[in-house]
């Protein structure tokens, strides 16, 4: 009988969980900097961090296959720093994945900052607390919608991800092969059986996922207003 | 919310490492989708200790991605060419040998009611006909050869459905979304489209032969895997599987 | 003790104008900032709260200098050790009220908070969140947690003007109370007069950003030259109409009185006029406390 292989969703659970970690350490600190700080470059920047919304996976998959490959820039450095080859590899696709879910973090987290009334910062600054205190005490904890929201769609973004993965990750198993090559792998080679199961989890699984999202943002959101 | 997410990291890692066995990782030719599968499943019956993973693509693309740095220990290209680029490139560290010699055919399926022995009269009554890309994938460009021997390629252009590689074109064809296939014989003859479509054997004298060779590449040179895989594809054993998925292998006719 | 002297380019309602002050503070005083609002009060409390950076001059409290244009000097909000109570409380919303106390303590004191709590009589609603708090409650949390850390300075943005006019009296003699007991120097933002009578030692009143007036409630606020024979001023805070005459409560000197008036008079008051108590009125005058 058919034998499903579960390795592609361990990969892709794998790398949308490093991803969205990732992602909430770069978001978090990306996002205090353009919510707080009114510069002209910010419109450049915030400009530069939606572009993988409207980019082609593919445009972008390409640019980082470039940068990426043992001549390119971030290539050549990774590999003098790890010894590794970043195209190709899971922390290629780790990379590639942060960067392209990067607006997914980005704007809920920015929102998020913006939300949070200032004379709140103001007020623990005045108690004596620094920046970073103030960020884990009170900007954060009454921002937990906007945080959530975030790693939602980071995780989910990660997970649908096929243009950018299969540009720069190739098809390797274990290694770059997440369920949306995996599907795709499937029904190229005519094995539909594999394809419906893997596609069917994933729609049950982005269903679920998006359900507890709209959940708990009813739920909490009587303390991001306050 | 911070430490199980941590957590469930660290146990992702953790399961992983479990996964990796002694790895033979092989880049091949989308034909080559049921025929190796099969000759690395025989080895591994008999290597228990090794692992063979299968990347199936087209022959362009593969060795577009070698030279990029991807991770595969052996190339199984659908020609000689690639092999050879890759091998003058130092990118294949041993000398690129033939192991097979494929064939193509014109698939239809059985309920489309097309007789795929009207060739090429057939390509004029399909609306779509699916080939490999020429551009990349060896097998596409012996079909392109075909339809310009038989002086049709300009009429039926418009009609060609491009597959990345074969595997793609014959899944066009195997969907209903194309009538036509101009296909490897190793897929035509496999289980899954044996049940479902009849085929017509383009003669060899209409394409240049489709002579297929491979190497180990410079990841792959110092693995004893990889080199105890790399022979066991030209072992009688081996030879036998490809034969029976239609292709002719080297000194036999 | 405060000395400050600070210029700071302000856009109000009516356009630009010039934050040009410069005062001096004794120990333990209770000083009231009283003006209109616009005229750029609250600026200047967060500019010494370091909130705001102002365009030149500098600021000393005890001698330490907080902030100095020439020498360069800014101390950021958290080296100034101050407590902030801002017009709308702004408690933090995910702590309930005994952690936005100790919130900002300088050490960790579980007992002060508890005896600043039973102060205030409100120890039942420590573990309350703030949102379930009434207006008042919200002001007395904001007031605890900006004395709970014992600061050098307490500025008080217009802690009251939110709140209905009994809790707003109650309150008022609250604030007083905890600065006498704990005789810490007092800085507080107010366009409303019963502030400025019933709590300041001194005022400094304000007009588009200039002081014009400085001294005592009764030097400030009141006509300096006694008049002769009977005549009272004083300032209505309140009008209320009891079916055929009307009940003033004015504020006179550092007292407040309540007198009638008949209907005709009491139509032509509004609270906040300045209003004249004649001897040759027959008045009722009892003390309102």
């Amino acid at each position: 009988m058919h034998e499903i292989n579960w390795l592609p969703f361990w990969l892709t659970i794998k790398l949308a969980s490093i991803t969205t970690f990732l992602l909430l350490l770069i978001g978090i600190l990306l996002s205090y900097y353009l919510a707080y700080n009114r510069h002209k470059i910010n419109t450049i920047i915030e400009a530069l961090l939606s572009l993988p919304l409207v980019l082609p996976p593919t445009v972008l998959g390409f640019y980082l296959l470039i940068l990426f490959n043992k001549q390119g820039l971030i290539g050549t450095l990774w590999y003098k720093i790890f010894n590794k080859q970043l195209v190709f590899h899971f922390e290629g696709l780790v990379v590639a994945s942060v960067i392209y879910s990067l607006p997914m973090m980005v704007h809920p987290l920015t929102a998020g900052f913006r939300s949070v009334p200032k004379n709140l910062i103001e007020a623990s600054f005045t108690l004596g607390k620094s920046r970073l205190e103030t960020l884990i005490r009170v900007i954060l904890p009454n921002m937990k919608a906007s945080i959530l929201t975030g790693i939602v769609l980071s995780f989910a973004h990660t997970v649908g991800e096929f243009g950018v993965a299969v540009m720069v990750g190739g098809n390797i198993e274990g290694e770059t092969r997440v369920v949306s090559i995996a599907i795709y792998s499937a029904v190229e080679s005519m094995d539909y059986k594999t394809a419906h199961i893997y596609a069917l989890i994933l729609f049950f699984m982005s269903f679920l996922t998006l359900l507890a999202l709209y959940f708990l943002n009813k739920k909490w959101k009587p303390y991001d207003k306050a | 919310m911070f430490k199980i997410y941590l957590f469930s990291i660290l146990l992702l890692f953790g399961l992983h490492s479990f996964c990796r066995a002694e790895l033979i990782r092989v880049y091949a030719a989308a034909d080559l989708q049921y025929a190796l599968k099969e000759i690395a499943d025989l080895y591994q019956r008999e290597h228990p200790e090794d692992k063979v993973e299968l990347i199936f693509g087209s022959s362009g693309k593969g060795a577009a991605q070698i030279k990029a740095g991807a991770p595969y220990h052996l190339f199984f290209s659908a020609d000689m060419k690639y092999a050879e680029e890759l091998y003058k490139e130092g990118y294949l560290v041993t000398k690129p040998k033939p192991y097979a010699v494929g064939r193509i055919v014109v698939w239809v399926r059985k309920d489309s009611g097309l007789d795929p022995s009207k060739f090429p009269q057939i390509l004029l009554e399909a609306k779509k006909i699916a080939i490999a890309n020429w551009e990349h994938a060896p097998y596409g460009r012996a079909a392109k050869e075909v339809l310009q021997n038989y002086e049709v390629f300009d009429r039926v252009k418009d009609k060609l459905v491009l597959g990345e590689n074969v595997s793609q074109a014959a899944s066009f064809v195997y969907s209903g979304a194309a009538e036509v296939g101009i296909i490897p014989l190793s897929h035509a003859i496999s289980e899954n489209m044996k049940k479902v479509g009849t085929y017509f054997l383009i003669p060899e004298n209409k394409h240049s032969p489709i002579v297929q060779g491979y190497g180990i590449t410079e990841a792959g040179k110092n693995l004893k895997g990889v080199k105890k895989f790399y022979e066991f594809v030209l072992s009688p054993k081996a030879r036998e599987i490809l034969k029976k998925y239609g292709f002719m292998v080297p000194g036999e006719k | 003790m405060i000395r400050l002297k600070i210029k700071k380019r302000l856009f109000g309602p009516q356009g630009e104008f010039l934050l040009d002050v410069e005062f001096e503070t004794k120990q333990a005083e209770f000083l009231v900032i009283f003006g209109p609002s616009g005229s750029g009060k609250t600026t200047l409390l967060r500019i010494i709260a370091g909130l705001e950076k102002p365009d030149e001059g500098f600021i000393e409290v005890d001698g330490k200098i907080w902030y100095d244009s020439k020498k360069k000097i800014n101390l950021p909000p958290q080296k100034r050790d101050v407590g902030f109570v801002f017009q709308d409380y702004a408690l933090f919303p995910n702590m309930n009220v005994f952690e936005n106390i100790a919130y900002g303590m300088k050490k960790k004191d579980k007992h002060k908070v508890i005896e600043l709590l039973r102060l205030a009589k409100m120890e039942a609603l420590k573990d309350r969140r703030p949102d379930t708090l009434s207006g008042g409650q919200k002001q007395r949390v904001a007031l605890l947690r900006a004395i709970a850390r014992e600061p050098k300075l307490l500025l008080l943005d217009e802690p009251l003007s939110s709140l209905d006019r009994d809790i707003a009296t109650f309150l008022r003699e609250e604030i007083k109370a905890f600065q006498r007991r704990y005789q810490i120097p007092t800085l507080m933002v107010s366009h409303n007069i019963e502030d400025a009578i019933r709590l300041a030692d001194k005022i400094l009143k304000i007009e588009n950003g200039k002081i014009i007036a400085s001294g005592s409630p009764r030097e400030v606020l009141f006509s300096k030259n006694p008049s002769s024979g009977f005549i009272l001023k004083g300032i209505l805070l309140e009008k209320v109409f009891r079916g055929t005459d009307y009940l003033l409560s004015i504020a006179i000197g550092t007292d407040i009185v309540e007198i009638t008036a008949s209907k005709e008079v009491g139509e032509t008051l509004n609270s906040g006029d300045w209003v004249q108590i004649s001897g040759k009125f027959f008045a009722t005058v009892r003390e309102f406390r």
